[in-house]
């Protein structure tokens, strides 16, 4: 177009001043760049939780001095509902037994949907006290606790925890039955003993370095 | 010409400046200024004088002031460990809360209070204490940002404002030479050794008025010291940048300008 | 449009499709801009960053503002005190409405020193005077969304302007509030309007530029482009002296951001609002200070009461920057060639100023007159003087292009 005056063109110019302007201009465009990058990088970091929503998320002390044997309580941390069980010497003998082993996906509890120290028939750190993720695993519903024999909720119920959404059945260790929606047991969130009454949720005894977010599917 | 109107621009802007975005006050009220150690571009926290202002204020102000914007967490920005952090929150009693911040009541309809954690806000002042008084006690969280020069005008208050008043003052109204109005409702709330402070300092009324408004500057900019640093690597950088690309457009401009005059 | 210059088959199969190559080509490459513009020809480009700046800060901020009455305020402390360099953000935002401002406020007179709102430009600066009416809404919404003291009472205060109107108007303020008074309904809405309008905003400064390129920039002298010579293209020149005075403005906008934060706002914002006490004073920020000043400066007049003639006034004094184009019967646009005018635009510089402080103090005493004075000027400015001087002033001489002022030897080609 025959406006505009003819500009050099960057970087046409041979040698000297053309390569020191191409240098400054690169130099300018480099810096720039950082400090793009260095402006993005509060915004970006802005969205990740808050120092308020973390410390929301810091693990909670529950007593559970007046959990009777047979009976459970639910607690939220993090949001999601953590059962907290005490069990029957009764129960504890049958799950012990492995009677119903068979019927179990994953009576071993091979996936990984606890810490090593809940990795045993019981899932958890001593026997009577059961501590769970009550966050079912086939689509997220929150499994009822019916710990007592007979045929509620469902025909010949042997005990433990019954999802009324679809139907899945676990037992009063929170290991999954077969022929049920659910793939895999209920997780068993990070804990640890503070004293015999007090178990404090979302962090692991000495030793242990599980994370929740570690598990296969919440 | 040009000159001229930017010259005239700032003379303008310089007196708004001198005016203030807030407006002056009925009668200019002279305050006393203070050094601190906040004061200025490199401005800090002494941490010191803000722990003992926290203890200033959970011992005497916390019994009818409010600082609703603070967690117990964050006391560890001042220099507290997390087991003093625990125990400070342990010794208060807050509001129960669910998880959806409602009160728990328990079967009488009261509202049920626990020991405090760090995670919670601090603890509200006793509403036995704060209903009985005359006018509402304002929240302090953020009263070194909510009035103009906050920092000294807060010292001057507390430390120098229960002056003698003027002859003709209604004896039954307390005074206060530095409250707009000076007609204040708080009696004076500090005096020498009202508290005595773990660290040995000498609890003169001076001090702990310096301690509390080192604390009650925290509490409203806690960001301060962080806002400081980043900013002045911020502004180096951009004079470096400024400066090469300076050196860029002259470079970029040269063969426009050799053919000009 | 030239196709690309560039053998890039990519590049090419795009442009093919979507011309976005040969566009940037044409708008930068080949657009002629004049050789001669100063540095007051930056301050477009700086609103536009501006512009960016403020609609992205604020998209981050509204992840965790909430528009209740009850959390409002804490939720902007929250995002002060517990989010992720959320002060940061936040400071940003707030001083940006200033920096927004005031390299408007710089662009606009600019215009007014250069004649670049006169033919052909009439409908490039009927724009901008949108851009600047819809900013104003804006900054006024957004300084409401905190909720403190300010927002509460600066919101009560304008939008009971509008009961000034007879017989509607009050019922357009029970309209605006949603309820009998500044409330949760006003401030839902005012959040609602303050997110949409910068995208409009966004799209009228495009109308703008689309506007400024149809016959490009004004320059100092004021003389249309006569030839290749008069002319440079705007990439690489102007693309790195924006670049360059970019650079200057952000170690200025810095300088507040980091280290005076809080001095271009007011305290009694970091009061909670409380319908039930009024502040002692109630301020609007710098921005509005000289319309504040007319507002309140005007009398009864004749059989139209002051509320009601400050409306008016207020209104008035944008509404004189709309026709300014046919005000201005100037057949010479820039001042430079305008000895008379020149000291009339200090004077208006020196004017508008006076105003704004002014309409910091309270309307007592020398305020009231000096208030009175300024507003009486500054329609005089408009409405009388700048028709006359047109007609009675004499021009000195133009050059005979930009290039025969500005190149050695005159309008001999550079090349």
């Amino acid at each position: 177009m025959a406006e505009t005056a003819q500009a050099k063109p960057m970087g046409a110019h041979g040698g000297g001043e053309g390569t020191r302007r191409d240098f400054l201009v690169l130099t300018a465009s480099a810096l720039g760049a950082v400090g793009t990058a260095a402006v993005a990088w509060p915004l970006i970091a802005s969205m990740n939780p808050a120092a308020d929503t973390l410390a929301a998320g810091a693990p909670i002390d529950v007593d559970i001095s007046k959990v009777a044997p047979g009976m459970s309580i639910r607690v939220l941390w993090r949001s999601r509902p953590i059962f907290i069980v005490r069990r029957t010497p009764d129960e504890l003998k049958q799950l012990e037994s492995g009677k119903d082993n068979a019927e179990l996906s994953d009576p071993d509890s091979k996936a990984l949907q606890q810490a090593d120290y809940a990795k045993n028939w019981h899932r958890s750190i001593k026997p009577e006290i059961l501590v769970l993720v009550g966050i079912c695993t086939h689509l997220g519903c929150i499994p009822s606790f019916a710990p007592q024999p007979g045929n509620t909720p469902v025909e010949n119920w042997e005990g433990g925890f019954f999802c009324p959404c679809h139907g899945s059945k676990y037992d009063l260790s929170g290991r999954v039955f077969r022929g049920v929606p659910a793939p895999l047991n209920l997780p068993v969130p990070p804990y640890n003993f503070v004293s015999d009454t007090v178990i404090r949720i979302g962090e692991n005894p000495k030793g242990s370095d599980f994370d929740l977010s570690s598990v296969e599917q919440l | 010409m040009r000159k001229i109107f930017l010259a005239a621009g700032l003379a303008g802007l310089v007196s708004l400046g001198a005016a203030g975005p807030a407006p002056a006050a009925e009668e200019s009220i002279a305050l006393p200024t203070q050094a601190w150690s906040f004061d200025g571009v490199f401005g800090t926290f002494d941490r010191a004088a803000a722990q003992r202002g926290f203890q200033v204020y959970h011992d005497i102000c916390a019994k009818c002031h409010s600082l609703d914007l603070i967690a117990y967490r964050n006391l560890e920005e001042l220099g507290f460990s997390a087991e003093q952090v625990k125990a400070i929150a342990a010794g208060d009693q807050v509001v129960d809360r669910d998880d959806r911040g409602m009160p728990v009541t328990d079967d009488s309809g009261k509202i049920v209070m626990r020991p405090g954690r760090p995670s919670d806000r601090f603890a509200q002042p006793d509403k036995a204490v704060t209903s009985a008084l005359p006018a509402v006690p304002p929240d302090l969280s953020l009263v070194a940002r909510a009035r103009e020069d906050g920092e000294n005008y807060v010292f001057a208050l507390l430390a120098k404002g229960y002056d003698t008043p003027p002859a003709d003052w209604d004896p039954s109204a307390i005074y206060n030479k530095y409250f707009p109005g000076h007609r204040i409702g708080m009696p004076p709330p500090l005096t020498d050794n009202a508290v005595t402070y773990a660290d040995g300092t000498a609890a003169t009324l001076d001090q702990e008025v310096r301690d509390v408004v080192n604390f009650l500057e925290w509490t409203a900019d806690p960001n301060l010291e962080e806002r400081h640093r980043t900013g002045l690597k911020v502004v180096l950088f951009l004079i470096a940048m400024t400066l090469v690309l300076y050196a860029a457009k002259r470079r970029v401009w040269s063969d426009v300008h050799k053919d000009e005059h | 449009m030239a196709a690309p210059r560039t053998q890039n088959r990519i590049i090419r199969w795009i442009d093919y499709r979507l011309p976005v190559f040969s566009y940037l080509e044409h708008e930068l490459h080949e657009y002629p801009t004049p050789r001669n513009l100063s540095y007051w020809w930056n301050f477009g480009s700086l609103a536009g960053f501006m512009l960016v700046t403020m609609i992205v800060t604020g998209i981050f901020l509204a992840m965790y503002y909430t528009p209740n009455v009850d959390m409002a305020f804490d939720s902007v402390e929250r995002i002060r005190r517990d989010v992720n360099y959320g002060w940061l953000i936040q400071f940003i935002h707030m001083n940006g409405a200033s920096f927004f401002f005031i390299v408007t406020y710089i662009h606009v007179f600019r215009g007014l020193y250069y004649g670049s709102y006169k033919n052909p430009r009439e409908l490039l600066w009927i724009l901008g005077v949108i851009i600047l009416l819809l900013m104003m809404a804006t900054a006024f919404m957004g300084y409401v969304l905190p909720w403190g003291q300010m927002s509460f009472w600066g919101a009560t205060v304008i939008t009971n302007l509008f009961s000034a109107i007879p017989k509607v108007g009050n019922a357009i303020v029970t309209w605006l509030w949603g309820g009998y008074a500044v409330g949760n309904p006003t401030l839902n809405r005012f959040y609602s309007l303050h997110y949409l309008l910068p995208f409009v905003i966004v799209a009228v400064v495009m109308l703008h530029v689309i506007a400024l390129h149809q016959h490009g920039s004004n320059n100092p002298l004021g003389i249309d482009r006569k030839g290749p010579q008069d002319s440079i293209p705007f990439h690489p020149y102007y693309t790195i002296k924006d670049m360059f005075g970019l650079g200057v403005f952000l170690i200025a906008y810095a300088g507040f951001i980091f280290f005076l934060p809080n001095f271009l706002g007011d305290p009694q914002n970091y009061i909670p609002a409380n319908p039930l006490v009024t502040p002692p004073e109630i301020v609007p920020e710098w921005y509005f200070l000289p319309f504040y000043a007319i507002l309140r400066s005007v009398p009864d007049i004749w059989f139209i009461p002051s509320k009601l003639a400050g409306v008016i006034c207020l209104f008035g004094s944008i509404g004189v920057l709309f026709i300014l184009p046919w005000l201005d019967t100037s057949p010479v646009r820039s001042a430079r060639f305008r000895p008379i005018y020149k000291w009339f635009f200090l004077v208006l510089v020196v004017d508008v100023v006076a105003l704004g402080v002014c309409g910091a103090h309270r309307p007592e005493g020398t305020y009231i007159v000096i208030g009175r004075i300024a507003t009486l000027y500054y329609f005089f400015h408009f409405l009388i003087l700048l028709p006359l001087l047109g007609k009675m002033e004499r021009p000195r001489p133009l050059p005979a292009s930009i290039g025969a002022a500005v190149l050695k030897g005159g309008a001999v080609s550079a090349e």
